[in-house]
């Protein structure tokens, strides 16, 4: 079961990442940075999947998704938000989280092979928080981008959680761990489903007309 | 020693993800907060600007009064009053003592001739002001006397069609879509110098439904100076009297067509 959604999910987001490619030159900053979010994550995915083929430890690349997804979404976020004080927002955010990041691995280089929680509370917590000014800023503006904020904010919400009692699930038996990640693997097919929704609305017709 | 550790993860566990949920909490009241704020204040615009709206119709109505009253003075001034004047000197004439025969003839002659033409003219005022067809024999005949004008004076042909019926009680409403007409044709004659007009006009369910038609050089439909103009709220604020819909539909050089019920 897990696998089957695990790879569900590579399959969507392959697709995801070559129907994105297809409109890379005729689009705006925002979908180009979301191309590059796109093939950031396949790329971290299959080198931890090629890791536990060759039995290598791969949590540590956890750590590479996570504030690989939060620099690349700050600063799509950053080409999508239209006001200032947001805009300033989100740059203080990137720049002060890499920060602590930086002073907290500098600190205690042990947390690279675990599931650092507040690592994932920061990134979870900021990139919430851009996609909430997003949804705010889309309440009398044209919709643009919508269903791929709406896919990001569900995802994150459901999926912070899970990442969170992470560090448990190495404790717990094989069988009781694995309904928590088959878990996030739904999510994170939802999230492609997202995505993909989002190409066909948005940016379908123009790839056909191009 | 290896529960302890076990323990202060849970703890940790508990309080990243009690944290996570109360951030969270903040975030979408303070969302709810604010859309609240920027919803009302959407609200509060779109009123204003329908009270601004209101505001130029209601000083439209007043110019065009205005422009109306200075219209009728003139011609009465010119046309009228200027040959009375005359009528009166020469009437003051007849009294002179020591006139000829053919005198007395010359001025009755003049008096006679200058007295039509100012019947004439103020016939021709109250006809501008209010056509008796209109009147008398409703919409329908007020609107082919209207081409028939048009069509007559003018280089341009016009064509009107009326498959409806229009009820004789009905004048005062009547008199506003004779009005839109009017003022719809001069449009398209002095500002769009078409050479083509036709009208159309057709039951559609409740309502009557009339479209207008040029050929004119149309107008830019998203230019506000256009909308803004006098005539234009003019025959805004008398559909909306008629309590019907109008819709403008028109870009450079393709002529212009409204669609409008009453």
């Amino acid at each position: 079961m897990l696998l089957l959604f695990v790879y569900i999910g590579y399959v969507l987001l392959l697709l995801n990442l070559i129907i994105f490619f297809m409109g890379y030159s005729a689009q705006g900053r925002a979908y180009k940075i979301f191309t590059w979010y796109l093939a950031m994550t396949f790329v971290i995915q299959m080198v931890s999947k090629l890791l536990t083929m060759f039995h290598y430890q791969n949590l540590f690349t956890i750590h590479f998704y996570f504030i690989g997804q939060l620099v690349l979404l700050s600063i799509f976020y950053l080409a999508v938000l239209k006001e200032d004080y947001q805009k300033k927002v989100v740059k203080i955010g990137l720049v002060l989280g890499l920060i602590l990041f930086a002073i907290q691995y500098g600190y205690d280089s042990s947390l690279f092979f675990k599931f650092n929680l507040f690592e994932i509370f920061v990134t979870s917590f900021l990139l919430i928080i851009y996609a909430i000014f997003h949804l705010f800023n889309m309440l009398n503006k044209k919709e643009e981008f919508y269903y791929i904020n709406v896919g990001i904010l569900m995802y994150l919400f459901g999926s912070s959680i899970l990442y969170l009692v992470g560090n448990l699930t190495i404790l717990m038996s094989t069988k009781m761990s694995l309904i928590i990640w088959t878990l996030n693997a739904g999510l994170y097919v939802v999230y492609q489903l997202f995505i993909l929704f989002e190409w066909k609305k948005s940016f379908y017709k123009k790839v056909i007309k191009n | 020693m290896k529960n302890l550790a076990y323990e202060k993860e849970i703890v940790a566990i508990i309080f990243y993800t009690s944290g996570f949920f109360i951030v969270m909490a903040v975030v979408i009241v303070l969302f709810f907060y604010f859309s609240r704020k920027k919803i009302i204040q959407k609200e509060v615009e779109k009123k204003d600007l329908e009270i601004q709206y209101q505001k130029e119709l209601l000083s439209a109505v007043i110019i065009t009064q205005e422009e109306e009253r200075k219209r009728i003075a003139q011609d009465l001034h010119d046309d009228i009053s200027s040959k009375l004047n005359i009528v009166s000197l020469n009437s003051h004439l007849l009294t002179a003592p020591g006139l000829t025969e053919s005198e007395t003839i010359e001025i009755t002659k003049t008096i006679i001739e200058l007295t039509s033409k100012a019947l004439d003219n103020s016939r021709k005022i109250a006809h501008g002001l209010l056509p008796p067809v209109l009147d008398k024999f409703g919409l329908h005949a007020g609107i082919e006397e209207l081409c028939l004008e048009f069509s007559s004076s003018k280089a341009v042909e016009v064509q009107y069609e009326n498959t409806s019926i229009f009820d004789s009680t009905d004048t005062d409403r009547h008199l506003h879509v004779f009005r839109i007409l009017q003022e719809l044709m001069n449009n398209s004659l002095r500002h769009g110098k078409a050479s083509r007009i036709s009208i159309f006009c057709e039951d559609n369910q409740e309502m009557k439904r009339l479209t207008y038609q040029d050929n004119g050089i149309g107008f830019d439909t998203s230019n506000t100076a256009m909308q803004k103009g006098l005539g234009m709220k003019n025959i805004e604020s008398r559909v909306a009297f008629l309590k019907g819909e109008i819709i403008f539909t028109s870009s450079l050089n393709e002529g212009v067509s409204v669609v409008f019920s009453f």
